[in-house]
């Protein structure tokens, strides 16, 4: 029965130095660097698939540069909301 | 020609040409080096399992360990209605794992630092999202390019940049993961470069550089697979769970 008891409290004792380590390293390099990479890359992908649609629907329509030029702006406003959410989850995430 | 940091990418066919319907169907590199990487896959995960010690050996410990750990990652992201997709998720997250791994070894090829491989599997995952979205709330997955408490003049233009963000999931997905890989595997290859070319008087800092680069390609080829795995897990969740 002591020995139960003993090897419980040493189980508690492990799990407690799991968790303190898992609150350090939540804000690890590593980590860090993943989400520096997502944020850019989309970023630039909206703007991009923003001035596909606009280059396609242009050459569709026959009205050269009106609509990629509408589109691109599209495509950044997308980006930034893209940005934006990305960065609103890892808030909340690093809040928990 | 050793020396141009682009002749690593090379695409070239072994074996017999393969002509179907003038689609080229060759054998090559690429192939190559994609069974490669689910043979060892396949191996791996067989020697980690094939004796189930109750105190483990390491292979069983790395297999537990890779279990668990995208296990928990769909747990966590995607909560436990996506419990189902584990097969496909753990497969893909292993599959990229080991393609940017077995691109570290000097000699070989690194797949997934060609477009066309990410940019498949990204969009396998990108139609899947879509169709199991829709087989699982019908026409109402259309709400997700509607956000809630939109004045209705802004609306159709809400709307076109909601499409495009969501157009443009699988074309960040897939950009990052190649341009992480060919950009790291350019810069090693340039910088192996220097050494030769500095030769034994100067090219002391660029091998310690190089090898300061392949400690960090190593982490970012993890990533990169972890980075993947887990916006496939996030992508799945808005299918599932419908809410902003």
């Amino acid at each position: 029965m002591k020995q139960i008891k003993e090897v419980s409290t040493r189980l508690e004792i492990a799990k407690k130095k799991i968790a303190d380590n898992h609150e350090i390293n939540k804000g690890s390099n590593a980590a860090s660097l993943g989400k520096a990479l997502k944020i850019s890359t989309e970023l630039v992908a909206a703007v991009a698939v923003g001035v596909t649609i606009g280059f396609l629907l242009d050459n569709w329509f026959g009205t050269k540069p009106i609509l990629i030029i509408c589109f691109f702006f599209m495509g950044v406003a997308a980006g930034i909301i893209n940005v934006f959410r990305s960065a609103k989850k890892m808030q909340k995430n690093y809040k928990d | 020609m050793s020396l141009n940091p682009m002749h690593q990418f090379e695409v070239y066919k072994i074996g017999p040409e393969i002509n179907i319907n003038g689609i080229n169907l060759s054998f090559t590199n690429a192939s190559l080096f994609m069974a490669i990487s689910a043979t060892l896959i396949i191996l791996f995960l067989f020697l980690g399992t094939k004796k189930k010690l109750l105190v483990p050996s390491k292979i069983q410990l790395i297999t537990e360990m890779s279990y668990t750990f995208v296990a928990k990652m769909i747990n966590d992201t995607a909560g436990s209605s996506a419990k189902s997709f584990f097969p496909f998720i753990f497969t893909l997250f292993m599959f990229i794992l080991f393609c940017n791994m077995v691109g570290m070894l000097p000699y070989s090829f690194t797949v997934t630092s060609h477009i066309i491989v990410t940019f498949i599997l990204a969009s396998i995952v990108f139609v899947g999202v879509t169709i199991i979205g829709f087989a699982k709330h019908g026409i109402k997955y259309l709400e997700l390019f509607v956000p809630k408490g939109v004045p209705l003049v802004l609306l159709p233009l809400i709307v076109i940049i909601e499409v495009i963000s969501y157009l443009s999931r699988p074309v960040s997905l897939s950009v990052r993961l190649f341009a992480n890989m060919m950009a790291g595997h350019t810069m090693l290859k340039v910088f192996g470069g220097f050494v030769i070319s500095l030769g034994l008087l100067g090219g002391w800092l660029p091998l310690g550089f190089s090898v300061a680069l392949t400690g960090l390609e190593i982490l970012v080829a993890f990533l990169q697979a972890y980075v993947f795995a887990i916006l496939t897990c996030i992508y799945l969740n808005d299918a599932l769970n419908l809410h902003h």
